[in-house]
């Protein structure tokens, strides 16, 4: 007797596990695939959450639109989304999870350069399509490119170069490097070394704060004693605008010149007027005059009732250029997509963009800007100080040379 | 070495300090009372800086969210040892540890679900939020405040414990719980007060960090360690124990980060693994 | 019963046909992490070592077996047993320096070291990648000049015989003399000490043991997830462990399974309706804490009346 009720137990046990494992799989096959998925594993929580939430608002946005037009091919837009907090074992894991529970094709929102690493390694042998509006770091498309990788921002190497093209004309001389320690700070901090030197500059000093650093008291010391005429900044999310409010209360913001790699509206609304004066690169910048641009704006405010930052624009703009060469390809099978986007245009927001073949980075122009204070808006806003033509700011194929 | 860089690095390396202590030291009363480990302790801490940050939105003032949020947060501690705690005394300290670990986690996601997954931003009173040059270096005065208060909560404390008595009682109960008992103490009112006073403590030391460095999920986690090392390293029990544990940690911490940023970290667990194979009761804790 | 007892294994062999892709990869996460818990299991139930930091031994494996198979495309196998070995040959010092320590503050050395690992996981940047980890671990083959284990089907099958044979020698390991002693320690240190034998010598091996295990377990999640990070290392991955350990069943070594089948299929089933999963998930094990210390496989035994230690 007490056997067999044990037995039970443990054949019950497999069983149930095995049912609770199986039953969803039969459920599943009984759907049709009709909607066109976007899968984003992105970062919802923890201190780069504004970008993963920028680019929850240009999918909603355009989610919006795009389906209110019929669709992509005749076929609604589905967006879904899943928090990694900026953990890239959790975006791997997120991502899996979205190619292979929701059969999605196409993933973007990865928020960390590297999270963008971790499930780009993944995308060959899942056959979709990882598209970046928001990575920066140069070996997406450089060392570990592969054809089912996508960049449509600016990259880091680019962001860097507009800013060292702008600073190659001021007086400054030396620079201190100061970013997050990750991928995208260390590729950009050592981008800008490169550089700088190249136009007869020099770095005196580098340094990288761990992601989510809160406090950056040694760190605003020994840049101090280092007294450089400025510093590039890269660094992400909550971090850069903690940095900048304490580099404010520490007086070095009036001791010198503080030069950010991405300068974004999140940093000057959460900063305020410490921020006055400080100048970086910006990827997108929603004062960029174009007809386009300005009607984008007035959409997205009347929608979300805040201005466009950088990463809204930036993801709106992949999605609208993926619309776009779906539609060119007639189908969303992947390897069509791909064919039909290499080496095609897409009149964006902020200009003309080229989708090169050789290295799948999108060419376009790179803005620098300074945070000034406009009556007109309740926060400050990015001037646009400087445009330069996409062949001068992008490097040359599969490299990060100029 | 400038003079300014000096008094910087001291000051940082006090900043750091006085914050650990505030925490820490109720991780180590706690210990040291209810030989409990209580590793739902950076989460006190946490909730008391979200509790601070809301209190200050709602009645617009930072003093009141100074007085009202850390007895709301030692109240939850009570709580949680009233309901849970009290019960499992008898069973091996791992269950504890664990209960206390389970705590965390359930108090870390709800503080998820009340206030969301961005951190929320705190910004210090306003006679407080400027700078003041003291020897060629330009401080924040929050950060002056806060090493004040730490200094202040510390004496206090040992005051507390030697001159009081209900200083007296606790002490009595962390001895020998059996014969405070038996002289009279309410052993189990006393115990479900320290813990409550312990996270009321954690909870201060929140509030009094979020304009320094927001209120955010990933607090708790990030503050437990360090509060090991330090309770490890001054003694498990002791306050003056916290004080000079904390002071090594932030030192260590402020010049290690300074010249050797590489190794900094890792020397404060060899320091801590040295400490719990030579004295494991810390450099002030009670022989066990 | 015996019979019985293989209607389990004959299960999960077949289940690969009958489960879609994705159910199949969380298959595979639950033997890992089971794995994984059942190593804690040695330590905690059997010997009753309760370690804080038993992920970074999870995490020397997973990386060992990152680099191996990135840098030198060895078969998944030789790289799985490196993992365990290398954990193992990192487990032996400390194991002697912590387990000479006793109860909490043998755990919190535990976690101290562990924290040591992920600080020098972070830090080395050349070696680990730093915070960005090691990305696009291959899965080869199963010998040199093998095809890759592309399906996810073989890739199961080989965690499933990784599980299935560690669970067995944990098996035989813990009814021999050794697994005798081991429980004799963790009744009464002292009277062990007092029968002429040396405990440390034994919590030092089942440290090592338990440590080779874990980074069994850590060595296949390299090649399944294509990724290693410092987060394996990370303690919440031990305390995770933990409520494994606890929710299934101290001492039981069929329980840290089945508490990693709780935990991870709540975490499924539960985070698609709520992003919150963690709170019911915390619950659970304060209660069981609380109220089932011996877990849901010590707790269906006293139900049924059976003793017994595996």
């Amino acid at each position: 007797m007490k056997l067999s009720r044990r037995d039970l137990l443990k054949a019950l046990s497999v069983t149930g596990v095995g049912a609770a494992l199986g039953v969803p799989a039969y459920l599943r096959h009984a759907w049709a695939a009709d909607p066109i998925k976007i899968g984003l594993p992105t970062a919802l929580s923890g201190s780069v959450a504004q970008y993963g939430i920028q680019a929850k608002r240009a999918c909603e946005l355009f989610g919006k639109e795009i389906n209110a037009k019929g669709g992509i091919i005749g076929r609604p837009v589905e967006f879904i989304y899943e928090d990694t907090g900026g953990d890239p074992a959790t975006a791997v894991r997120k991502a899996q999870k979205l190619v292979e529970k929701d059969g999605v094709k196409f993933l973007t929102g990865t928020v960390l350069s590297s999270e963008a690493l971790a499930v780009s390694a993944k995308c060959p042998e899942w056959k979709v399509l990882l598209i970046s509006s928001i990575n920066g770091v140069g070996t997406l498309t450089t060392k570990f490119f592969h054809r089912y990788f996508f960049r449509v921002n600016t990259s880091g190497p680019m962001g860097v170069r507009a800013a060292t093209l702008y600073l190659a004309e001021s007086p400054m001389k030396r620079f201190y490097g100061f970013g997050s320690d990750y991928a995208w700070g260390r590729d950009s901090v050592g981008a800008f070394e490169k550089q700088i030197a190249a136009v007869k500059k020099e770095i005196i000093g580098r340094d990288f704060a761990p992601l989510g650093t809160k406090d950056f008291a040694s760190y605003i010391s020994k840049i101090k004693q280092a007294k450089p005429d400025g510093v590039m900044v890269v660094l992400a999310g909550q971090d850069s605008t903690i940095f900048v409010k304490q580099a404010a209360q520490f007086g070095l913001t009036k001791e010198t010149k503080l030069v950010m790699e991405i300068l974004e509206l999140e940093n000057m609304k959460a900063v305020g007027d410490p921020m006055i004066g400080i100048i970086g690169s910006s990827r997108y910048p929603f004062t960029v005059d174009t007809p386009k641009n300005r009607d984008f704006v007035k959409r997205f405010y009347d929608h979300h009732k805040v201005y466009p930052d950088m990463f809204d624009g930036e993801t709106y703009e992949a999605l609208e250029w993926l619309a776009q060469v779906i539609t060119k390809a007639k189908s969303d099978d992947v390897e069509h997509v791909i064919e039909a986007w290499e080496d095609s245009e897409y009149e964006g927001l902020e200009g003309k963009f080229f989708m090169r073949k050789c290295d799948h980075q999108a060419v376009q122009p790179g803005f620098m800007v300074e945070a000034v204070k406009d009556p007109k808006y309740p926060h400050l806003i990015p001037k646009i100080l400087a445009t330069y033509p996409g062949d001068r700011v992008t490097p040359k194929c599969l490299t990060e040379e100029f | 070495m400038p003079l300014s860089l000096l008094v910087e690095h001291l000051l940082n390396a006090a900043v750091l300090s006085g914050l650990l202590f505030l925490v820490s030291v109720g991780l180590s009363l706690i210990f040291g009372i209810l030989r409990v480990v209580n590793f739902a302790h950076g989460v006190f801490y946490m909730l008391g800086a979200y509790l601070g940050v809301t209190a200050v939105v709602w009645s617009g003032n930072f003093w009141v969210s100074l007085v009202v949020a850390p007895p709301l947060v030692g109240a939850l501690g009570a709580g949680l040892e009233l309901l849970t705690l009290r019960h499992i005394y008898r069973r091996p300290p791992i269950y504890q540890l664990l209960l206390t670990f389970g705590a965390a986690l359930i108090m870390e996601e709800s503080i998820k679900v009340l206030w969301g997954p961005t951190a929320r931003a705190a910004e210090p009173p306003p006679v407080l939020s400027g700078s003041v040059g003291l020897l060629g270096a330009t401080y924040p005065s929050y950060r002056l405040f806060l090493i004040a208060m730490s200094v202040a909560v510390g004496v206090a404390l040992l005051l507390f414990l030697a001159r009081t008595r209900a200083g007296l009682v606790l002490r009595a109960v962390a001895q020998n719980s059996e014969m405070a008992g038996c002289l009279g103490a309410d052993v189990r009112l006393v115990r479900t007060l320290a813990f409550g006073g312990a996270c009321a403590l954690a909870g201060f030391g929140g509030v009094m960090a979020a304009p320094m460095t927001t209120a955010y999920l990933g607090m708790g986690i990030g503050v437990i360690v360090d509060c090991f090392v330090v309770v490890v390293i001054g003694g498990l029990g002791s306050i003056g124990g916290s004080m000079i544990g904390s002071l090594i940690v932030g030192a260590a911490q402020t010049w290690g980060g300074y010249y050797l940023p590489e190794t900094a970290m890792a020397i404060m667990y060899v320091v801590m693994g040295a400490v719990l194979l030579f004295r494991p009761w810390g450099l002030f804790g009670q022989e066990e | 019963m015996r019979r019985l007892a293989l209607l389990v294994p004959v299960a999960l062999f077949a289940l690969p046909w009958v489960l879609a892709r994705h159910q199949l990869s969380i298959l595979t996460d639950l033997l890992i992490f089971g794995l994984f818990a059942l190593s804690l299991d040695l330590l905690m139930g059997y010997t009753g070592l309760v370690s804080f930091g038993h992920a970074g031994y999870f995490g020397v494996g997973a990386y060992t077996s990152a680099l191996l198979l990135l840098n030198f495309g060895v078969p998944v196998p030789v790289a799985v047993v490196a993992g365990g070995v290398v954990a193992a040959v990192i487990a032996w010092p400390v194991g002697y320096i912590s387990t000479r320590a006793r109860d909490i503050y043998f755990a919190m050395l535990t976690l101290a070291f562990a924290q040591l690992l992920y600080t020098v996981a972070y830090k080395w940047r050349d070696l680990t990648g730093g915070s960005d980890g090691i990305a696009g671990v291959p899965k080869t083959g199963l010998w040199w000049g093998a095809p890759g284990l592309a399906s996810p089907t073989a890739f199961y099958l080989v965690v499933l015989v990784t599980f299935l044979m560690s669970f067995l020698l944990c098996r035989v390991l813990v009814r021999s003399p050794f697994g005798r002693a081991l429980l004799a320690i963790r009744e009464n240190e002292r009277k062990f000490a007092t029968l002429g034998q040396d405990p440390a010598r034994f919590k030092i091996a089942v440290f090592v043991i338990a440590g080779f295990f874990a980074g069994l377990a850590g060595g296949l999640f390299a090649p399944f997830r294509g990724f290693a990070s410092p987060e394996t290392m990370f303690w919440v991955l031990s305390g995770q462990g933990l409520m494994m350990v606890i929710v299934g069943g101290i001492g039981t070594l069929v329980g840290p399974p089945v508490g990693a089948i709780v935990f991870i299929l709540l975490q499924e089933i539960l985070s698609s309706y709520t992003e919150h999963w963690m709170i019911f998930t915390g619950l659970v094990f304060l209660l069981m804490v609380l109220f089932l210390p011996g877990g849901i496989v010590g707790a269906t035994r006293a139900w049924l009346g059976v003793k017994g230690t595996a």
